[in-house]
């Protein structure tokens, strides 16, 4: 009996819960945490802000793998990409630019056209590598965009050309803005993150109204079915062309950011092991949904961080993601957030079923004005609300 | 009476085996025209050749594009290209967007259509005339009441409606229908045919249908072509066909008299 | 100016140095192919596997039995049976899903994590080495120049490895099950096949040989946890241009690796690590099937 009654006023708990949260409460509860930890401790700060580019990273990644069903090992070229465009920049057109626009203001104007380098780079490289890349499918495809990454990553080592300083990568030095007297460095960390968080709030709006789009639409119905999306008109390979370079093009983003972070755009982050990075973080979050990817990346860097606090247990982070991995591709393959939802539904009192059907009888007993409100958080197969 | 559909002397090697043998073949859009044959009479290879999923050796494909009278040479080209240009399928296994929802299987190929796909910037909602044609065809295919369910938990038949429905969706002038009642209960199976008949009436898009049950073939066919080892054996009205000697003898075979 | 001084010598020790690193790479490659050819699965724990082959053997050395060639089985076995609990408790987990593939890969993945960390908890980050057994452990001078005498043997080994496979898959019962269930699982079950043991026996197969190379390999290289992760790489450029599924195109593919890697440096100095990459690219988009047929050949 007790029981029961507790039951039922989890539920009512719940319920008052899931009404009063609209999406628009959830944003601006979201903006004034954002707002919130720029006064955190400077590592908290730091931290916070890698959580950030992580999260940028795995989202672009999974534009390909959640939504299009394409997975590839190789996306640490176009994170590299970012990191390198904006680094030789300012390694070699930070003076120019200090002559053209002074020196007070030169940092940030070096910033921001080292950014908007390294996204074009990394466009320039995404064209012909994902032509070529979107021949291929499953593990083939998977094949050939880590033999891309480890193409780039054994260039960027030997440095034919003379550009990327080999192993040790090039250093990014941010430089320090003086407007008549105040003077604020770029690399700061609370400037940083505040560069970075706007940075990639709106970059994620970008990405989410894609997925919603006709385009986005497209790039469902293919992971669900290539031949029959091309029996029904759609030139299959051109579109995961389309998204692989618009893939890339948001990992270039969150590479530009992690060049200012790390204050170094290293060889590194073109290798396999970095281009993984994005594959756990995305797959412990839950592929299939628009926040998988963002939430993956917070439990990646806040559990190493965690771990790390244990000296006996700092070298072996790996082993728990990795153990993580394999449990929940095995066992329940819609992540942390399908996790979260499975909560949700317990806790609102509309469960029965569970795993993947869970979400299809919500779709299903929703009608669609109700799934407005409740449903922040869409399934990238169910993403559209209206 | 046009014709929307033609192949000229169509052949396809896989290595030694000529597994369709020099079909030439016109459909026209006033009959419903059934493809039948024992299996590996070539019919599964034909439609493939018919829908640019394999190229043939040798012959040519033309098919009626948009509203014009002209036939166009479809020989060489690709799947969606294929459809863009007016051709529709539904496969012996049910092919739809099992992740979505009916809906939005069904505004997937009305984007399709519309040639709005690469369309990055707008909601995937937000176009009222796709959103209306989409409502128009769930209700045209009975879909309307189950049309926010995604489709991995429908039953069997209600899936094979859905991917009517998609077919129909990119209005093709030629609707190719792969065993449409395959693995189905006799109830579905009556239900599935009396839809084929109604969207044969209602649309202007000419159907062309393969399959096993040989009531349903005698039952919606105003014409049947017997292929048998890659080759047309017979072409004709029901009665004519099924009265056939030769055809008795390759495709009903000892066992069905 | 003289013509000598624009191509340098490539000495006999070089080509020895290229082919026993080709055999290694074999060793490892062989069995990755196996069982992409016969399960569909790429096992990105190969690597993993090779370098725990290599670990457990020096451990045997070291604490159990200063007898190399039986710490070597010992590492083979060990490594095998990993394997095929890995195949047992996961891998079989994902064959009927949809996306079984890409599902397998991340799963093998996750294993590289798992034994990459195990193996540096137990053994440390520091690498191992030993000494190739004493009957072998010479110099042997040949055209000017000298390489180890063990050297040889990993080659003749690789080579009696080749050759025994093909002779189990090609003239065995177990071969003909083999070879029958790659191409076509459904008939070879309604034939009754035990697939599923099957499976699970190509996977200690593939493991075995895979800890083989590492055991062998262990004389003749630094043995440490990052060793998984780089022969892995290698492993994938091997399979992928020999063709994923043949065991001859493994062979070639490890051989011609090998001597890229001893030789490569010698005739250009930039790009030489790039260019198994751009093989690979090249063989996938214009022979994804690998420049050798299928399995058995």
């Amino acid at each position: 009996m007790s029981a029961t009654d507790t039951g039922g006023r989890v539920s009512q708990f719940g319920s008052a819960v899931a009404e009063g949260w609209t999406r628009e409460r959830f944003g601006l509860l979201g903006a004034v945490a954002l707002i919130l930890i720029a006064f955190g401790p400077p590592f908290q700060v730091y931290l916070f802000t890698d959580f950030l580019v992580v999260a940028l990273f795995a989202l672009g990644f999974n534009l390909l793998y959640g939504y299009t069903g394409l997975l590839s090992f190789g996306h640490g070229l176009f994170y590299a990409g970012g990191a390198y465009g904006i680094a030789i920049v300012l390694r070699d057109l930070g003076p120019v630019f200090a002559d053209v626009v002074g020196a007070g203001i030169s940092p940030l104007v070096t910033f921001v056209v080292g950014g908007v380098v390294g996204l074009a780079l990394v466009v320039v490289v995404a064209v012909p590598v994902g032509w070529l890349s979107v021949r291929l499918e499953e593990i083939y495809f998977a094949l050939i965009t880590l033999a891309f990454g480890m193409l780039g990553y054994s260039l960027i080592i030997q440095d034919p050309a003379g550009l990327t300083n080999g192993t040790d990568g090039v250093i990014v030095l941010l430089g320090t803005v003086d407007l008549g007297g105040v003077s604020i460095r770029v690399g700061g960390r609370r400037l940083y993150y505040v560069i970075s968080a706007i940075t990639v709030v709106a970059a994620t709006y970008g990405v989410w109204r894609i997925v919603n789009s006709p385009f986005g639409t497209v790039c469902k119905a293919i992971r669900e079915s290539p031949d029959r999306a091309g029996a029904l008109g759609i030139d299959v390979r051109h579109h995961r062309w389309m998204t692989f370079i618009v893939s890339a093009a948001i990992v270039g983003i969150a590479g530009v950011l992690r060049a200012g972070l790390a204050s170094v755009a290293s060889p590194g982050l073109t290798h396999w092991s970095t281009s993984a990075i994005a594959v756990i973080a995305t797959v412990i979050g839950g592929a299939t949904y628009f926040s998988g990817p963002i939430v993956g990346a917070f439990i990646f860097l806040y559990i190493r961080w965690g771990i790390s606090r244990f000296p006996a247990l700092e070298a072996y982070w790996e082993l728990f993601f990795g153990a993580l991995l394999i449990a929940v591709v095995l066992f329940f393959k819609q992540g942390a957030v399908g996790g979260l939802h499975l909560l949700r539904d317990r806790l609102v009192g509309d469960g029965g079923g569970g795993g993947a059907a869970e979400a299809g009888s919500r779709a299903t007993s929703a009608p669609d004005e109700a799934t407005e409100s409740s449903d922040d958080d869409a399934r990238t197969d169910r993403g559209d609300t209206s | 009476m046009t014709t929307v559909l033609k192949t000229e002397d169509l052949r396809k090697q896989f290595g030694e085996l000529t597994a369709v043998d020099n079909v030439s073949i016109e459909i026209d859009d006033d009959k419903i025209t059934s493809i039948i044959g024992p299996n590996g009479a070539g019919k599964t290879t034909f439609y493939n050749l018919l829908t640019g999923v394999l190229q043939p050796t040798a012959g040519s494909i033309w098919l009626r594009s948009g509203d014009g009278d002209e036939l166009v040479d479809v020989t060489d080209a690709e799947p969606h290209e294929v459809a863009q240009a007016g051709l529709s399928r539904s496969y012996q296994i049910t092919n739809i967007f099992e992740g979505l929802t009916v809906r939005e299987n069904v505004r997937v190929a009305r984007i399709s259509h519309e040639g709005t796909r690469l369309d990055f910037r707008s909601r995937a909602t937000g176009d009222e005339s796709v959103e209306a044609d989409v409502e128009e065809l769930l209700e045209l295919t009975g879909l309307t009441h189950i049309a926010d369910t995604p489709c991995d938990t429908l039953s069997h038949g209600e899936k094979r409606t859905v991917e009517i429905a998609l077919a129909l969706a990119i209005e093709p002038n030629v609707f190719l229908m792969d065993e449409p009642t395959a693995g189905m209960n006799p109830t579905e199976v009556a239900e599935i045919v009396s839809l084929i008949r109604e969207l044969d009436a209602d649309l202007d898009a000419t159907f062309v249908v393969t399959e096993h049950n040989m009531d349903v073939v005698t039952d919606i066919s105003d014409r049947i072509v017997v292929l048998a080892e890659g080759a047309i054996l017979a072409d004709g009205t029901p009665e004519d066909v099924l009265t056939d000697e030769r055809v008795t003898e390759a495709y009903l075979g000892s066992d069905s008299v | 100016m003289s013509f000598t001084s624009l191509v340098p010598l490539i000495g006999i020790s070089d080509v020895v140095i290229g082919l026993s690193l080709g055999s290694r790479l074999f060793l490892i490659a062989v069995g990755l192919s196996l069982i992409f050819g016969v399960l569909g699965v790429l096992n990105f724990a190969h690597g993993g596997f090779y370098m725990l082959g290599a670990y457990v053997t020096l451990a045997v050395v070291s604490n159990v039995i200063d007898n190399f060639w039986v710490a070597a089985a010992a590492g083979a076995l060990a490594v095998g049976v990993v394997g095929a609990a890995i195949e047992l408790s996961a891998i079989r987990r994902l064959y009927n899903r949809v996306d079984s593939d890409l599902d397998q890969l991340i799963v093998t993945f996750g294993f590289v994590l798992v034994i990459h960390e195990t193996v540096r908890f137990i053994w440390g980050s520091g690498s191992y080495s030993i000494d190739p057994p004493d009957v072998f452990n010479f110099s042997v001078a040949l055209g000017g120049s000298t390489f180890n005498a063990y050297r040889l043997v990993v080659i003749g080994l690789a080579v009696a490895v080749l050759v025994g496979l093909w002779l189990f898959i090609t003239r065995t019962y177990f071969g003909s099950l083999v070879r029958g269930t790659s191409s076509d699982r459904e008939m070879a079950a309604m034939l009754g096949v035990d697939v599923p043991r099957l499976y699970t026996g190509v996977f200690f197969l593939g493991s075995v040989l895979a800890g083989l190379g590492g055991a062998l390999s262990a004389p003749l290289q630094a043995t440490s946890p990052a060793l998984g992760d780089q022969v892995i790489i290698d492993a994938f450029i091997v399979v992928v241009i020999g063709g994923l599924g043949s065991m001859s195109g493994a062979f070639v593919g490890a051989m011609l690796i090998g001597m890229m890697q001893s030789l490569g440096p010698q005739f250009i100095s930039a790009g030489s690590i790039a260019i198994p990459f751009l093989a690979m690219v090249i063989v996938l988009l214009l022979r994804p099937e690998g420049l050798f047929g299928g399995i058995g050949e």
